[in-house]
């Protein structure tokens, strides 16, 4: 096993059981919490579960088929636009990187809902199409629409930890091969797609997952998924609603298992981090790359933008709509998001240590009941936590406070964190780590500045998936946020539910701004500039 | 790089401190808390004018009527009762909750029609919303439009052209309705009619009401009040509302209520509350701004809204809805339509 042999160098053993791994056993067990719930109370509501199998079958094929679809096209097109964007003279190279990530930004009932809009008649998708003449559908609905828009909104949980990881990547074995006379086809295959791996798998499993637990998009898209199922039959036949939360937990960790078992141990060249960055040159390829770019652009964030446009300027139009009344709803989510990001990627980053440097069984556990959490919808996390708060002796203070709040958003995002806090763990070489264990004996003073600033890309990228959730996350932040805390979510969904489409617009462009604004600053900005 | 890593630290301070700045917020005894259905844009106005004038402080929690139902029981059943009172959408959510509820003073419920408050006093209606046949008038011609519900579905005119949204609440409620109204045999035949017509399912009112105004569908079935607000935005769209006849179960009446937590301990200070949801304001502010129905006798209806009697609509009883809404789900979805 490569890990090993790698490990037999350092000054000490691992032990099976070391800090970290007992650290990764209790934060896993925090997370598996709500499942355990769900597990519990679906045993205990008595479904008879041949009975709700048979009614669920239909929803659990549709979701699987869905998620299968559009986990493999977010890789495909993620992984694509991470390359271009990271390693080669792209045109505008640094601004597509941004404008890239901002799709992730819309909760997808308000994307879904923009979609189905633009494409009625006077919509800008169906204006567009008729310049072309082409003529628009009548109706958006169904798998096509659900996997179109979908893809549009998810291809960023691939970009960013593979922009993450490429961004970390040491080139001078790609130039070698390069300059040996390798095409750029093969030194990708041969060289970059062994490395970046791990990265793909884990974004196209956060896309796996979340449209596992989707609803807002799919249910405006007239698709049938067992998220459905839960929320139709949460009031009135709890059984079957908790039945089918299980169903889907059980999907989950099949999936969660496959993923891992697919990754492997793949052993990362961990020789040299990333010092000098020779942009692939595309040559004639820069126009169809630009394209692929303004394409992807075109469908997950101006044809939703500009509908909600058309919505926001309506409002302003008769001056019913008040910009000043979004400030706490903006600084609220802003504050909240921040804070969720950091704890999350604090909280996951022992259990990415132990999965990386003392993998077990144990730790892979962790890592499953991590990963599982995003595949659960944030409103049955929201429940069980709050009957959890309700209920558990000496926690009944969490009740409607910030703090469940936020350990709410890590819960349900910390997936997101993972798969990028891993990358960011195996960015430091081992002998990188060998060496500044020799000169700087201190621990804190080594993970500060040796450990930390080369882990630095993947976490952010990390922090900025939790980052970028959270800001939209509709359910879990109406459930547990403690009173008179508006959100741009919260007034989006207020919005979106009575008609108001002008609020709805406008709130939903404010979001856009924040998170575009943030995400710069706090995930791409320190990234990109290193490279300079 | 040194420089970024203080400003970013700098950045999370001032984020921690806004955060527990806001959060310290005291209770002075003089307030309640409300949990809400409705939508924020909806209610925080009438909210804030009745904090104004009684200088009572209301926290709210917004979120969907169903889930807020699902906490109170929960809540409820750990002994703690976080809120005073709940503002419920649908008639089947406050049913759902109903044994958590508190008697509500007899002055309050004698401020509404005896139609649209509970006969044991546990809730009140302060809005109305009717049921329509909402249309697009570049495709349909008014006098196509049939006057019963049993019509409609008896119509292959209408094959593939009707939008309904099965796992509304309201959808659900009135099928409900339509069950004591005219029995279970008649309302599950209108059932599997409407699948016959392949209907489009649709996720709640609204999104009908648009299909509708961009032609998606030529009719759905819906609140009456979702057409007037869509309009309010943009009165290009060609939607308008058709109202069935008199007494028949496609025009049934479906309020929104209010209740009073039981455990709650600012019982007086929630029935104020309710009472100003029931006063010219509270009723008014619901008729002009929302396009609702007010409850409260003789209060007028907004501009463009016909009036309509009370009893001359089917109103639900939310006692019997409560054991009715599982078996009304039942039968949606052995219609074959999407519940």
């Amino acid at each position: 096993m490569p890990a090993d042999a790698t490990n037999t160098a350092a000054p000490r053993r691992p032990r099976r059981w070391s800090g970290i791994t007992v650290a990764a056993i209790a934060i896993g067990a925090i997370f598996a919490a709500p499942a355990l719930f769900v597990v519990a109370r679906t045993v205990t509501l008595d479904a008879s579960f041949s009975d709700t199998l048979d009614d669920i079958r239909g929803p659990l094929w549709r979701t699987v088929q869905l998620a299968t679809l559009v986990s493999f096209s977010a890789t495909l097109l993620g992984t694509g636009l991470a390359w271009l964007t990271v390693r080669t003279d792209l045109p505008f190279r640094r601004v597509w990187r941004i404008a890239l990530v901002l799709p992730l930004v819309l909760p997808s009932f308000v994307g879904a809902g923009a979609f189905i809009a633009g494409i009625a008649p006077g919509g800008v998708i169906h204006d567009a199409l008729d310049l072309i003449g082409v003529d628009a559908p009548r109706r958006f609905r169904g798998l096509g629409a659900s996997w179109l828009v979908l893809t549009a909104f998810t291809y960023p949980y691939v970009l960013l930890p593979v922009s993450a990881r490429l961004d970390s990547l040491r080139t001078s074995l790609a130039e070698s091969a390069t300059l040996l006379g390798l095409s750029p086809r093969r030194v990708f295959f041969r060289i970059i797609a062994p490395e970046i791996r791990p990265a793909v798998l884990g974004g196209g499993l956060l896309v796996f997952l979340y449209t596992l637990s989707e609803f807002g998009a799919v249910q405006l898209l007239g698709y049938d998924t067992l998220t459905r199922v839960i929320f139709v039959t949460r009031q009135a036949d709890r059984a079957t609603s908790f039945a089918a939360a299980t169903t889907l937990l059980v999907l989950a960790v099949v999936v969660v298992t496959l993923e891992r078992r697919l990754r492997g141990r793949t052993s990362v060249d961990q020789r040299s981090a990333a010092i000098d960055h020779r942009p692939a040159t595309l040559g004639w390829k820069r126009i169809p790359a630009t394209l692929a770019c303004a394409a992807t652009l075109a469908v997950g964030l101006v044809v939703p933008v500009l509908s909600l446009l058309v919505w926001t300027r309506r409002g302003f139009s008769d001056g019913r709509l008040d910009v000043g009344d979004l400030t706490d709803p903006a600084i609220n989510t802003a504050t909240v998001a921040v804070i969720a990001a950091i704890v999350t990627v604090l909280v996951v980053l022992p259990i990415a240590l132990a999965t990386t440097r003392r993998p077990s069984t144990a730790t892979s556990v962790a890592a499953g009941a991590v990963l599982g959490g995003f595949a659960i919808p944030g409103l049955v996390i929201a429940l069980a936590l709050a009957v959890i708060a309700l209920n558990a002796p000496g926690i009944g203070w969490l009740y409607q406070s910030f703090s469940l709040l936020i350990i709410g958003y890590v819960i349900h995002f910390g997936s997101q964190a993972l798969a990028s806090a891993e990358q960011a763990v195996r960015a430091v070489p081992d002998h990188v780590r060998e060496q500044s264990r020799l000169l700087e004996p201190r621990t804190a003073r080594r993970v500060l500045r040796v450990d930390l600033p080369m882990m630095r890309p993947g976490l952010l990228a990390g922090g900025g998936l939790v980052f970028l959730a959270t800001v939209k996350e509709l359910p879990a932040t109406l459930l547990l946020a403690p009173l008179d805390f508006p959100t741009l979510a919260t007034e989006i969904w207020g919005g979106f539910n009575e008609g108001l489409y002008a609020l709805t617009g406008l709130a939903s462009l404010t979001l856009i701004a924040v998170s575009g604004v943030l995400t710069w600053l706090l995930v791409l900005r320190p990234t990109v500039r290193r490279r300079r | 790089m040194k420089l970024r890593t203080h400003r970013s630290f700098a950045l999370i301070g001032v984020a921690v401190a806004a955060l527990v700045a806001s959060a310290c917020g005291g209770d002075d005894g003089n307030s309640i808390t409300v949990y809400s259905g409705r939508g924020n844009s909806l209610i925080q106005p009438i909210i804030d004018r009745f904090e104004e004038e009684s200088g009572i402080d209301v926290k709210v929690k917004y979120g969907d009527s169903a889930d807020l139902a699902l906490l109170i029981n929960e809540e409820a059943d750990a002994g703690r009762a976080e809120a005073d009172v709940y503002l419920s959408q649908s008639p089947g959510s406050i049913g759902f909750v109903d044994a958590n509820l508190a008697q509500i003073p007899q002055a309050t419920l004698d401020l509404v029609d005896p139609n649209t408050r509970d006969d044991d006093g546990r809730w009140v209606g302060i809005s109305g919303r009717q049921r329509v046949l909402v249309y697009n008038t570049d495709d349909v011609d008014p006098a196509e439009l049939p006057d019963s519900i049993f019509d409609l579905v008896a119509d292959d005119r209408w094959a593939g052209e009707i939008g309904v949204a099965g796992g509304n609440g309201s959808f659900q409620d009135f099928v409900t309705a339509m069950r004591f109204t005219e029995g279970e045999d008649v309302a599950a035949a209108w059932l599997s009619d409407l699948a016959a017509l392949d209907p489009v399912a649709y996720a709640n009112n609204n999104a009908i009401v648009t299909a509708v105004g961009r032609g998606d569908v030529q009719v759905g079935l819906v609140n009456h009040y979702y057409n007037f607000r869509q309009l309010a935005e943009n009165p290009d769209q060609p939607s308008a509302n058709h109202v069935f006849a008199d007494g028949d179960p496609g025009a049934t009446l479906i309020v929104t209520g209010a209740a009073i937590v039981a455990g709650s301990d600012k019982a007086d200070l929630a029935d104020q509350f309710l009472q100003f949801l029931l006063s010219d304001e509270g009723q008014q502010y619901f008729a002009n701004e929302t396009f609702e129905y007010p409850l409260v006798p003789g209060q007028p209806t907004a501009g463009n809204v016909p009036p309509i009697e009370f009893g001359d609509v089917g109103s639900i009883d939310l006692d019997e809805l409560e054991g009715g809404l599982g078996q009304t789900r039942a039968m949606i979805e052995a219609a074959g339509l999407e519940s």
